[in-house]
């Protein structure tokens, strides 16, 4: 396969796999709607998940060969690939041990919340998460500037995840009687919410260092803190798969 | 005026800026409560500790490295604390219900708190390099040291000054976990109240009455040891870890270095709790206690959480540092063995640690915002705290203990001449107690009113550790058997560190067993299996490790006969510790309290156990000495101590700055002593490129 057949492969895959998260995500939301199966919602959020680990995140980097000798740059990058991961590992602790709390505190029920809004902020996280790839691909073939312009709308959408979350729903979940304090929903609500849009927030700062960075003309086929970045953004997107339907689908509305 | 830094120059400028701090602390104290100062009150102790600690440091070292950091914390914390009473006050909000002698609120002291660890980071000059990729700016991959004592009161990202500084951390909060000890150790010695009066006009310190001050010392007395461990652990592993897999350095140098600068700071926190109210709920924390103690529970849940990160991203290290970073030819079952049980170690700490800080943030959001994951009013569970808790501190005793099992197994075959027995069962049965460990925490939830279904399997699970633990102790008595054994003092430890763990083993079942529990739970017979498990399993071979590498460190050995003056006054007081503990406990002697009914008849075993922790505190005050005066006048011991295979013993002592200056590969089995013509490594400079 010659260089440039390889690119478009790889840039059709990322379309690919975004049309099957976004059909995905869809089905989801009609069977929350119409008759809401935990067990179908589990199902659709471990594929989606398992989608995006391997798809958009690369997992199978992780097990390279032919990296040069220990000062090469390559092997040095799948060092710190495998601190990234092994960080994602611990932090993944912290987002199940939230999964627990609400399971435990709200069972098959979940907090009375805007369905259109939550659709939408779902749909812009995952339309950034596919900017992202497309960002890291083209970046991963030398195209600096097909990079900066993806990675670009990958945070401008990112932003509007945190906007949307944190300065409409907030307000629009406390208008409706669901506050940090009112009860086990709302406090579940708020704090899977808040460490998610916490997250979401560093990954942010993670992507303009490495924006400014790109736009000082940094990267070149040295490029792991893209790759970083990217898995990264990813990983607060895998999050995000469990904890839509989790805080918005699964189960009735609790009182 | 002092010219040059040394210890008397940080002695004097610690007597003076203590006394300084006193005077304005009790002035402002004086402002503050409407002129009725208390002289050991929260205000004047706080400031004359801050003042004194910084000054000692500035008289130490100058102002760079530990001083500014700790300068920039208090800072941090005064500007976080005034920005969110500014907040609180253009809001309207005022006052301080919990607190009312110190003017900030609880949120402010919370965000203070937060701030002023990362001011600390930032200050001692942590994250410099990040700050500088983060803006395109490169930087050497290796930071010489200058020679001397001085690297280790900076930032250094030289693994061997890394270990060091964090077994030093590790001793120095050894001493103060244990002072609390022996201060309520006291208290005990007899049945009433003695000197922690319960009338506020005999004894108030830091706001607190004396069975309030008792249990904060008896909470700290906890977490600081706890905290201790995990740094004292940290440090065996940073310092040996890369030297025995033959790597330069770690991984990840420059989160190794933030992995130990984050740990003082939490340091700080949890001694800050003390003054600010103390907190009663044990080291557990457990709510609905936890969310109405007073403000320094705040101080706790954010140290421990800080501290928890020290032991996450230092256990993330040493797996990629061991996945990574091998001499050519170490294949997985040729890993020294105590490499297999720092991996095993972190697995748990990488993983786990995340729930504790989980659960010590969710009760602190309860307290701040209101949130009521753990108050029934609220709809919350109680219970659920206690499990996402355990999930990590029931867990945390094998990250405890099997480092230690690891040195254990690591120093055994050197000092018998043996090859050690079942390598491959001692590598896995350390995988398995880790493994194992992540499913049996509600063991400690037996009487917590949850589920009487959960009871039996965790029960079962309980138990099942006891196979891969036995694993190691018949490994150890076959290695054992027959071989020439000789004692000098780290062995001495070893052998200890077995018996006394196999204390602390054989009285554990008892408790898993459901129906046993349900009485033992709470007594002192609780008390003393975890002390015998964590001395045989951590303290004992942490001395033995100490004893070992000391002059691998230093190109000095530690004086034989206090060692063995160390040795043999430490372990008789310790067993008899325990076993009154043991004693006293199966007959009704309830932990955690202040005060016990002279009725019971434990006054006699109580004053016993008093004068034990009493010799337990000689001995390490021996041993203290002992380390102080080695490292300067030690017997000189440059070549290989100890007759070991191990790489690091094969080149002269002290280590230089990147460990092997000709790379070795691992040309046979590690533990093959006594077989003629059988090499570990063979040193050559074509070994180093393994890719």
């Amino acid at each position: 396969m010659t260089h440039k057949q390889e690119k478009s492969s790889m840039l059709s895959q990322g379309v690919f796999i975004f049309v099957y998260l976004a059909v995905l995500t869809v089905l989801e939301f009609g069977i929350a709607i119409t008759f809401n199966s935990t067990v179908l919602l589990v199902v659709i959020a471990l594929v989606k998940a398992v989608l995006v680990v391997y798809y958009y995140m690369h997992i199978y980097k992780l097990n390279a060969e032919h990296e040069g000798d220990e000062d090469s740059y390559e092997y040095k990058s799948g060092t710190n690939r495998i601190g990234l991961w092994l960080f994602l590992v611990s932090d993944s602790f912290v987002f199940g041990g939230l999964m627990v709390m609400r399971i435990n505190l709200l069972g098959l029920t979940h907090p009375h919340l805007d369905q259109t809004l939550g659709l939408i902020v779902t749909g812009v996280l995952l339309v950034s998460s596919f900017f992202m790839n497309r960002g890291e691909t083209l970046m991963a073939n030398g195209d600096r500037k097909g990079f900066i312009t993806n990675t670009l709308i990958t945070f401008v959408l990112g932003l509007g995840f945190l906007i949307g979350v944190v300065f409409v729903e907030w307000p629009n979940a406390i208008a409706e009687g669901i506050t940090p304090g009112s009860g086990p929903a709302g406090a579940a609500f708020f704090m899977m919410t808040g460490m998610h849009a916490f997250h979401v927030l560093t990954g942010l700062i993670f992507l303009l260092v490495v924006l400014n960075n790109a736009r000082r003309g940094l990267y070149d086929e040295k490029h792991y803190p893209v790759e970083a970045a990217a898995v990264y953004w990813h990983f607060v997107d895998v999050v995000w798969i469990f904890f839509y339907p989790a805080l918005y689908l699964i189960g009735a509305i609790a009182k | 005026m002092i010219k040059k830094n040394t210890v008397g120059s940080g002695l004097l400028l610690l007597l003076i800026a203590g006394a300084v701090g006193y005077g304005i602390g009790f002035g402002l104290d004086a402002l503050i409560s409407g002129g009725t100062p208390k002289l050991a009150g929260a205000v004047p102790s706080a400031f004359a500790l801050l003042f004194a600690v910084s000054a000692f440091f500035f008289g130490l070292y100058g102002y760079r490295g530990i001083t500014r950091g700790l300068v920039w914390q208090v800072v941090g914390t005064l500007l976080g604390g005034l920005f969110v009473t500014g907040i609180r006050a253009l809001m309207g909000m005022t006052g301080n219900k919990l607190f009312g002698a110190f003017f900030f609120s609880e949120p402010a002291w919370v965000f203070g708190a937060l701030m002023g660890v990362i001011s600390f980071l930032v200050g001692v000059g942590v994250m410099d390099d990040w700050i500088k990729w983060a803006r395109g700016i490169d930087t050497p991959e290796h930071h010489e040291d200058k020679p001397g004592w001085e690297k280790y009161f900076g930032v250094s990202l030289d693994h061997k000054v890394i270990g060091i500084q964090y077994t030093v951390t590790a001793l120095v909060l050894i001493s103060v976990g244990g002072l609390f000890a022996l201060i309520f150790r006291t208290e005990l010695a007899q049945s009433g109240l003695q000197f922690l009066s319960a009338d506020p006009t005999k004894f108030n310190v830091f706001n607190q009455t004396g069975p309030q001050f008792y249990n904060t010392l008896m909470s700290l007395h906890g977490m600081i040891m706890i905290v201790s461990i995990l740094l004292g652990i940290s440090g065996i592993i940073n310092y040996v870890v890369p030297l025995l897999v033959g790597a330069h350095d770690m991984a990840f140098p420059r989160m190794n270095a933030f992995a130990f600068w984050v740990a003082v700071p939490a340091a700080v926190l949890l001694l800050m709790s003390m003054v600010l109210g103390g907190f009663d709920t044990g080291w557990t924390g457990y709510p609905p206690l936890s969310s109405r103690a007073p403000v320094g529970v705040q101080m706790f849940f954010w140290g421990v959480f800080t501290a928890g990160w020290s032991s996450i991203l230092g256990a993330l290290n040493v797996i990629a540092t061991v996945l990574r970073m091998r001499a050519k030819g170490m294949t997985a079952m040729r890993m020294p063995i105590f490499v297999w049980a720092a991996i095993a170690t972190s697995i748990i700490a990488m993983t786990a640690t995340q729930l504790i800080g989980l659960s010590f943030q969710m009760v602190s959001f309860q307290r701040l915002f209101g949130m009521g994951f753990f108050d029934p009013a609220k709809g919350g569970n109680p219970v659920l705290f206690q499990h996402l808790f355990w999930f990590y501190s029931h867990p945390a005793v094998y990250v405890f203990v099997l480092p230690g099992l690891g040195v254990i197994s690591e120093l055994l075959p050197v000092f018998v001449r043996k090859p050690l027995f079942g390598y491959r069962w001692i590598a896995m049965s350390s995988l398995g107690i880790a493994l194992v460990g992540f499913v049996v925490w509600a063991h400690h939830m037996f009487t917590s009113g949850m589920n009487e279904y959960l009871r039996v399997p965790f029960m079962y699970s309980t138990m099942l550790v006891a196979v891969p633990t036995g694993v190691k102790f018949f490994s150890w008595i076959a290695t054992i058997w027959g071989g020439k054994i000789s004692t000098p003092t780290p062995m001495l430890f070893v052998l200890g560190a077995i018996v006394v763990f196999l204390l602390g083993g054989v009285t554990g079942p008892p408790n898993a067993m459901v129906a046993l529990d349900l009485h033992l739970h709470d007594t002192y017979w609780v008390v003393g299996h975890f002390h015998d498990t964590i001395f045989g399993g951590f303290v004992f071979p942490f001395f033995a490790a100490i004893y070992y590498w000391f002059p691998k460190a230093t190109g000095r050995r530690m004086n034989e006969f206090w060692g063995k003056v160390h040795f043999w006054l430490m372990t008789p007081s310790f067993l008899m510790l325990t076993f009154g503990m043991m004693f006293i406990g199966l007959r009704g002697m309830r932990r955690r309290i202040a005060d016990y009914d002279a009725a019971l008849g434990f006054d006699n075993t109580h004053l016993i156990l008093t004068i034990c922790a009493f010799g337990i505190a000689l001995s390490v005050l021996i041993f203290f000495i002992n380390i102080i005066y080695s490292i300067k006048h030690g017997e000189k011991a440059e070549g290989n101590v100890w007759n070991s295979r191990s790489p690091e013993w094969q080149v002269r002592s002290p280590m230089p700055a990147h460990n092997y200056e000709v790379p070795f590969e691992v040309v046979g089995e590690p533990y093959d002593y006594g077989l003629a013509d059988s090499k570990y490594v063979e040193f050559s400079a074509t070994a180093g490129k393994k890719h």
